[in-house]
């Protein structure tokens, strides 16, 4: 019996991820062969790169790239910055209505982005920001969820700590510096994971709001590129996909370790 | 050793939600003294040293340090330096870094910083553990850490919140001494708070014994050793602590006084020559000396020390003998009557 539910375990783990990494081993396979060998599975047809170079030669990648780096490097700035200090409020201040507005903050976890794209849109554009980096990141800088995990980092650190640093003289704003945020490294390692990841792969709102090459990230740029009305040719569209994700596969590869313990360690207290 | 007053208090109170934190709270503390507040838990001696800290600000009273009202001043104000229970030490930087700390926020130039480190830790003898984290270090080297933090920037006035309770007994010894022996040479004033009356008495110039948030004496360890204010403190300081025996129990003091005798003063006698006649109920070898414990009716905690290994079996009737001056006498409220 327990050998069957073992069995049952690992079979159930790698079924899932055959049926993961089913999408990805086939847009390699597919990028790496002619189209007419790609569709047909033939397993011994010769390999060839000339669908990277197709494609590479197809759209302004590099300036996609780009944007999509600045993108979500502004983001990750932006919300370290702003969950840094909220969470620390919460955390370690007391002031009057602290638990009210500590509530419509978690709040927000419950409300999807999408349903606020027509609202974020109309702020945008208000602001000017309409087809700008900056525009496309602003909507998420003030975290929720970035919000609450620093909070629970930040109420993890013993008083001790805090009162040592008061004694020797540091500020409030010199205390969150040197103590709160140092020992919060885990948590902001994990998080700047989190956070790059999904805007990195970010599709609908920077979809409307980015209107030029010059602003467009990654996710818009390759929709635009492999587009029906470009011709569909699943080899080049697999190569310009491949090339989408490559950064952060490699990067998810290399931090893999560090990726998981940050998780670990970064733990709901 | 100075006399003149560095650190005051005077008339401390710190009450939480209506519920009792200290009352009342009025201290002198000379300079370059060693004072230790003492008391069992719950007592109110670690409120009155973060009071001191300005950890926490008092509701009523005033303090002063050094001629300066601080009363409401931020701890970074106050000048003085701290010990925590469990050494507070960043995780994040090293032996070095940690010491520094302070004279880095204060930006104390690179070169006296390097000094002040250098002299901080030949003192306390870590001289070769710069680099080292808090994480690798033993207790005592964690401890030492944590001094060393306290002396680097030369305060006059160092706060330590019972700062040998995570040690073995074996290096409570010796730091203890350390302690005592660091405080003399630099010439600090240092308030040390503790629930181990061994730790008072043997460190202290000054002890201060509190209970439910009131001092109860301020006297040196000997002044509370032979002349105890009241039967709480009678019964708090020594080991074994003093015998109290209703007056009742014993003629000649009246009937609403508490009689109380200590265990060295105490003489077992033979038969029909004693004043009392009591059943052994427990005997306890301690190594030079065994402690009797002995029942009888209206006394608690009474029992007598008798030279080497002479246990006695539980229920054995004996006399005892003691003189009248050796006796404490305390009125029905537990005060000390002169004498």
């Amino acid at each position: 019996m327990k050998s069957l539910t073992n069995f049952m375990d690992s079979f159930g783990a790698i079924l899932l991820a055959i049926i993961w990494i089913a999408p990805l081993l086939f847009a390699f396979w597919a990028a790496t062969h002619s189209t007419s060998d790609a569709v047909n599975l033939n397993l011994l047809s010769p390999w060839t790169l000339e669908n990277f170079r197709v494609a590479w030669a197809g759209a302004p990648w590099l300036k996609y790239f780009l944007n999509t780096f600045m993108l979500v490097t502004i983001i990750l700035i932006g919300q370290f910055f702003l969950t840094t200090l909220a969470g620390f409020a919460f955390a370690q201040l007391t002031f009057r209505g602290k638990d009210f507005v500590f509530i419509l903050v978690l709040m927000q976890l419950f409300i999807l982005p999408e349903v606020l794209i027509v609202e974020n849109y109309a702020m945008v554009s208000r602001l000017g920001l309409f087809d700008t980096i900056l525009g496309v990141g602003m909507p998420y800088m003030a975290s929720a969820f970035g919000i609450f995990l620093m909070r629970q980092a930040f109420k993890g650190v013993p008083i001790e700590l805090h009162e040592a640093a008061r004694i020797e003289g540091c500020g409030l704003l010199g205390i969150l510096w040197r103590v709160y945020v140092p020992l919060a490294k885990p948590t902001y390692l994990a998080y700047a994971l989190v956070s790059v990841s999904t805007h990195w792969n970010n599709f609908l709102w920077p979809l409307i709001v980015t209107n030029s090459p010059d602003t467009r990230p990654l996710t818009v740029g390759l929709s635009i590129f492999g587009a029906p009305e470009n011709g569909v040719d699943i080899s080049i569209i697999s190569a310009a996909t491949m090339m989408s994700v490559a950064p952060l596969l490699i990067a998810f590869l290399i931090f893999q370790r560090q990726f998981v313990q940050a998780f670990l360690r970064a733990g709901i207290k | 050793m100075t006399t003149s007053t560095f650190v005051k208090l005077d008339g401390i109170a710190k009450r939480w939600n209506g519920q009792l934190g200290v009352e009342g709270i009025t201290l002198d503390i000379p300079e370059g003294s060693f004072t230790a507040l003492l008391g069992p838990s719950g007592c109110g001696k670690s409120t009155t040293l973060r009071l001191l800290a300005g950890l926490e600000l008092p509701d009523e009273g005033q303090i002063l340090i050094d001629g300066k009202d601080v009363t409401t001043s931020a701890a970074s104000d106050r000048n003085l330096s701290m010990v925590f229970q469990s050494y507070a030490l960043f995780p994040h930087l090293s032996v070095a870094e940690n010491v520094m700390f302070g004279l880095k926020v204060r930006r104390v130039p690179k070169q006296e910083r390097l000094e002040k480190l250098h002299r901080a830790l030949e003192i306390t003898g870590l001289l070769g553990y710069e680099g080292r984290k808090p994480g690798e270090l033993s207790g005592g080297q964690r401890q030492r850490v944590a001094l060393a933090r306290a002396i680097v920037a030369g305060q006059r006035l160092c706060l330590m919140d019972e700062p040998l309770s995570n040690l073995d007994a074996k290096l409570r010894n010796a730091v203890r001494k350390d302690i005592k022996k660091l405080q003399r040479d630099l010439g600090i004033t240092v308030v040390y708070v503790t629930h181990d009356q061994t730790e008072a008495m043997s460190m202290a110039d000054t002890v201060v014994l509190m209970k439910d948030g009131h001092i109860q004496q301020v006297g040196s360890p000997e002044d509370l050793y032979s002349r105890p204010n009241n039967t709480f403190v009678a019964e708090f300081v020594g080991a074994p602590p003093m015998a109290l025996i209703e007056s009742t129990a014993l003629e000649g003091f009246g009937d609403d006084k508490t009689v109380g005798i200590r265990a060295e003063n105490i003489q077992i006698v033979p038969a029909g020559t004693g004043r009392m006649r009591c059943k052994v109920n427990e005997s306890e070898f301690l190594g030079a000396e065994t402690l009797i414990g002995l029942d009888h009716d209206g006394t608690s905690g009474l029992c007598v020390l008798q030279p080497g290994l002479s246990l006695m079996p539980e229920g054995d009737e004996v006399e005892i003998n003691f003189d009248d001056g050796n006796l404490h006498v305390f009125d029905d409220a537990g005060k000390r009557l002169a004498g």
